[in-house]
């Protein structure tokens, strides 16, 4: 008998939106470190950095507006080329199956950039805040620092905390490194590498796409760095699995258990999610939208779209282009930032409910980033006249 | 004045929200993304307001009736905001209510719907003391601090700090209130909310006055615990109510 009970289910609203809210919480964490570490360094940060995205321009305050501009462009179409080459690079060496070169190049890129551009974050700290600390000491806890993080992040098994806090702290010092580039730049990178990531997952000779297309016929997983939410348990009592296990049963392509009833591997859904980490110091990523469905003999859920079993996977590239866009935000004000962030939430909600509805590879930036720089010139150019005049009289609404 | 005193300002205005976050909403997912869903709502209200003032600001005029008019637009626009999140969120419902058959068995009680409304309500607040308080607390974490002549008692930090909270409190719990006079067709309710909306953004308007924010910000108060003292009532109404029911339907049962 059914009665109408006032204290029910608080059911729905705890599960209603867990695995969004899974992704939510690491980007905010991302775009909050990477806000923080912006305005701590931003006083004390040096100019001209000689680095890939400067190759074509390098930013000259005296210039004018249209040298700016044009500067600009060339920069971040050049960046995109050289990403298409990467990618598609990358596509013929998953195709010729080298995958162990792929991943001991991914793990050294992730040792670069955690030792390295780590070391230079660690040590802008150090002298922005007068930590005492002694060489011998700083180099031994970066060198433990940086290779825990390759071990975490690709080849061992570990907790799944140490795993995702290692890739939130690879996205945040690749984005701070991001927003030390020029303004016009930055923005132009960021318009560039949204289309690139349109066309590159939704056209049919797009790298991105032949990526997806070749990991789902071999049923193979990508080796990159993709950041993937913790799936949501449903049985009780089902313990806490350790991360690699499940990524080991998923490229051995048994039966795939996923603290779930074993679903049927042949109709698991694979979109895709993949950020490729490039050469050298800059970490490209060419980022979209994965979820894993499995679907159960018993509910196949329609409506809301996302799959109570789902794992959402978020390319390590949409990470680190968030952030830089709120990062960008932070060199101006703080009112962008919050303003940019609600938008960038608003265009992952978005993706991630057009992911629920197609159910295939989705490109995560575009949506976030349009909306993300809409709102920042909105607010600059009109919201905070109106937000200062009112509360410098404490006028409010 | 210092980074604790920046802190202090942002624990002035946002404590409250902050506890009522982590002991209401952080467990269920569902409330966090209503709340961001209504933050995003307010700040598209307030841009495509400070869009249709752009025009006229900065009002250069030392006389008060250009304010008024600047409130009195911009709280209408607000509640028509409100309309159409009450609007938006019966769709949801609808939804939700289809989701909660087939995996549980059972509706939305009203306690989950008093509980999306708190979130909503929660997100216009803490949208309002985000964008009108914290965004000009960045000064605040440097080594100095900053007077308004018309209210030199305290700091303008301090000043808009409680200001916002008070807001807060309205706007949090003049959500759930709406939202429950919606739900039931209470007219008397439904106008009440906007009156208070706008009689408390009037109040501030008595900031403009040399010294007026001696008064303005307790009567802002005031109207914050007439709000509060109003949701106990009705939710306390609600909940008589609804044991009156299941005692009612269990008797009938029994007997």
């Amino acid at each position: 008998m059914a009665e109408a009970n006032p204290n029910s289910n608080p059911a729905v609203l705890e599960t209603l939106g867990e695995e969004m809210v899974r992704i939510v919480a690491p980007v905010s964490a991302c775009m909050l470190l990477v806000v923080l570490l912006v305005t701590a360094l931003s006083s004390s940060s040096g100019g001209g950095l000689a680095s890939i995205a400067t190759i074509a321009y390098s930013d000259d305050s005296s210039d004018s507006l249209w040298d700016k501009l044009k500067g600009a462009l060339l920069s971040s179409v050049s960046f995109v080329v050289l990403i298409t080459l990467l990618t598609f690079l990358l596509v013929l060496l998953f195709y010729l199956r080298c995958i162990r070169f792929l991943k001991s190049y991914m793990a050294l890129s992730s040792l670069v950039v955690l030792a390295f551009l780590g070391g230079e974050v660690f040590l802008l700290l150090i002298s922005r805040f007068y930590v005492p600390v002694d060489v011998v000491t700083f180099s031994l806890l970066l060198f433990n620092f940086a290779v825990v993080g390759v071990l975490a992040v690709f080849l061992a098994k570990v907790p799944i905390m140490v795993n995702q806090g290692y890739l939130v702290i690879i996205g945040v010092l690749v984005a701070y490194w991001f927003t030390l580039l020029p303004e016009w730049t930055t923005w132009a990178l960021l318009i560039a590498m949204s289309l690139y990531d349109l066309a590159a997952v939704l056209l049919p000779g797009g790298p991105l796409r032949l990526l997806v297309e070749l990991a789902i016929s071999r049923d193979e997983e990508l080796p990159a760095l993709v950041y993937e939410a913790r799936p949501v348990e449903h049985l009780p009592g089902a313990g806490r699995r350790l991360w690699r296990e499940r990524r080991d049963l998923a490229s051995n392509s048994s039966s795939n258990s996923n603290n779930l009833e074993a679903g049927d591997p042949a109709s698991q859904d694979t979109s895709l999610v993949i950020a490729e980490e490039g050469p050298s110091v800059s970490a490209l990523t060419a980022p979209f939208l994965q979820q894993q469905l499995e679907r159960h003999g018993e509910v196949d859920l329609e409506g809301i779209g996302l799959s109570s079993s789902g794992a959402i996977k978020l390319g390590l590239g949409d990470f680190i282009f968030y952030s830089v866009l709120v990062g960008r935000a932070a060199l101006y004000d703080f009112m962008t930032v919050y303003a940019c962030y609600l938008a960038i939430m608003a265009g992952l909600g978005i993706t991630l409910l057009l992911l629920a509805f197609y159910r295939k590879a989705l490109p995560a930036l575009p949506v976030s980033i349009a909306l993300g720089i809409i709102f920042y010139l909105l607010t600059r150019a009109s919201l905070e006249v109106f937000m200062v005049q009112c509360s410098t009289n404490l006028l409010m609404f | 004045m210092t980074v604790a005193a920046g802190l202090g300002y942002v624990l002035i205005s946002l404590g409250p929200a902050l506890s009522l976050f982590v002991s209401v909403i952080a467990k269920k997912p569902f409330l966090i993304l209503t709340l961001l869903a209504s933050m995003l709502f307010w700040l598209i209200s307030l841009i495509v307001l400070s869009g249709a003032w752009r025009g006229f600001l900065p009002l250069k005029s030392a006389s008060w009736w250009p304010y008024v008019i600047l409130i009195i637009t911009s709280v209408g626009f607000q509640e028509a905001t409100r309309l159409i999140f009450w609007k938006l969120y019966k769709k949801l419902e609808v939804i939700l209510d289809a989701f909660a058959e087939e995996k549980f068995r059972s509706r939305l009680s009203w306690t989950d719907k008093m509980q999306i409304a708190l979130a909503g309500g929660l997100g216009h607040g803490v949208a309002h003391a985000v964008f009108f308080c914290l965004s000009l607390l960045t000064p605040s974490f440097g080594p100095a601090t900053f007077f308004v002549d018309r209210c030199s008692h305290m700091p303008l930090f301090l000043v808009s700090a409680i200001i916002s909270l008070g807001f807060m409190i309205i706007h949090t719990f003049s959500m759930v209130i709406a939202f429950n006079a919606y739900a039931e067709g209470n007219k008397l309710n439904q106008i009440t909310i906007p009156i208070i909306h706008i009689l408390a953004a009037v109040m501030t308007l008595i900031n403009l006055a040399p010294g007026g924010c001696a008064i303005g910000v307790p009567l802002l108060y005031i109207i914050g615990v007439v709000v509060l003292r109003h949701c106990w009532q009705m939710v306390w109404r609600k909940l008589t109510e609804q044991g009156n029911r299941q005692r009612n339907s269990s008797n009938i049962h029994v007997s």
